[in-house]
């Protein structure tokens, strides 16, 4: 197999041999980042853990079929995008009108907090505040995104992943991830500014 | 595009938003523990057959062989009690 890491490609070893341990090992070292990037797709706690689960039980059905052309992560990451286009096209039809987990934070603060947080540093514990606040209007103003500019977004802003790796994800020429990211940056930015009233600085 | 590229090749607006994602988002990682629930998945899903350490047949506490054994010493029992009496 044509794999660029050793260890890596002892690691897949083992996964097709079904070692339970490796298994373990290889939940706990994507766990964080596939449910990461669930959420931020998804935008339900819910709906992301239960689908992080199902990420990781077809990478255990299908690791026969990886032939490490990819790294095992990236590999990882694909899986987790279909599953959540999918995922996401059945949620919009069953629960169009429900508002995502992070527009029903508990913590709520006015806009003009949020403002502050957007521009200078988050130190003072109102300013804490202003920050949460931020997180929430950019989190609800990601999920207003087309679905197609999200996934781009997410995985370049967020997941901080190469170009590479994100054609290598969503099976785009480079061309149209550079030009989808551009996009969805100039979306969510018209979506914060409307919600903060002014300019990001 | 007219505007002076930035990191991404892009222009300042896209260097502004990038920040901003990262000045709203910077919160440490949290990911709920989501090894149990996928391994009870695998395990129901497969029947207790998928790890080759017999890692999920394990958690049932009571092996097949001892139930195997108890069942024989039930039978030879039950044979001893109520098998045929020689009523010569």
């Amino acid at each position: 197999m044509p794999f660029a890491d050793d260890a890596e490609a002892r690691l897949v070893e083992r996964l097709v041999q079904r070692d339970e341990r490796a298994f373990n090992a290889l939940v706990r070292a994507h766990e964080a980042r596939v449910f990461g990037l669930l959420l931020q797709m998804i935008g339900s706690r819910a709906e992301a853990e239960d689908l992080a689960q199902e990420v990781f039980v077809q990478v255990f059905k299908a690791i026969g079929a990886f032939r490490g052309e990819s790294k095992l992560s990236t590999w990882i990451y694909r899986i987790a995008v279909n599953l959540s286009k999918n995922r996401g096209k059945y949620l919009r039809v069953r629960h169009s009108g429900q508002e995502d987990d992070f527009a029903a934070m508990d913590e709520r603060v006015d806009v003009g907090n949020a403002k502050r947080a957007a521009v200078g540093s988050v130190a003072r514990p109102d300013d804490m505040a202003a920050g949460k606040q931020l997180e929430r209007i950019v989190q609800h103003a990601i999920l207003q995104l087309e679905p197609t500019f999200r996934e781009c977004l997410v995985l370049r802003d967020i997941e901080d992943l190469s170009y590479e790796e994100i054609e290598a994800i969503t099976g785009l020429p480079e061309g149209t991830v550079k030009s989808r990211i551009h996009r969805a940056r100039g979306q969510l930015r018209e979506l914060v500014e409307r919600e903060l009233g002014e300019k990001i600085a | 595009m007219t505007e002076p590229e930035g990191a991404d090749g892009y222009g300042r607006d896209d260097e502004a938003v990038r920040k901003l994602l990262r000045r709203a988002l910077r919160k440490r990682r949290y990911s709920p523990d989501l090894l149990a629930g996928i391994q009870h998945r695998i395990r129901q899903r497969s029947c207790g057959k998928f790890f080759s350490n017999g890692w999920s047949v394990r958690q049932g506490g009571v092996g097949h062989v001892w139930i195997g054994l108890a069942t024989l010493l039930l039978v030879a029992v039950a044979y001893c009690v109520l098998g045929p009496i020689d009523l010569r």
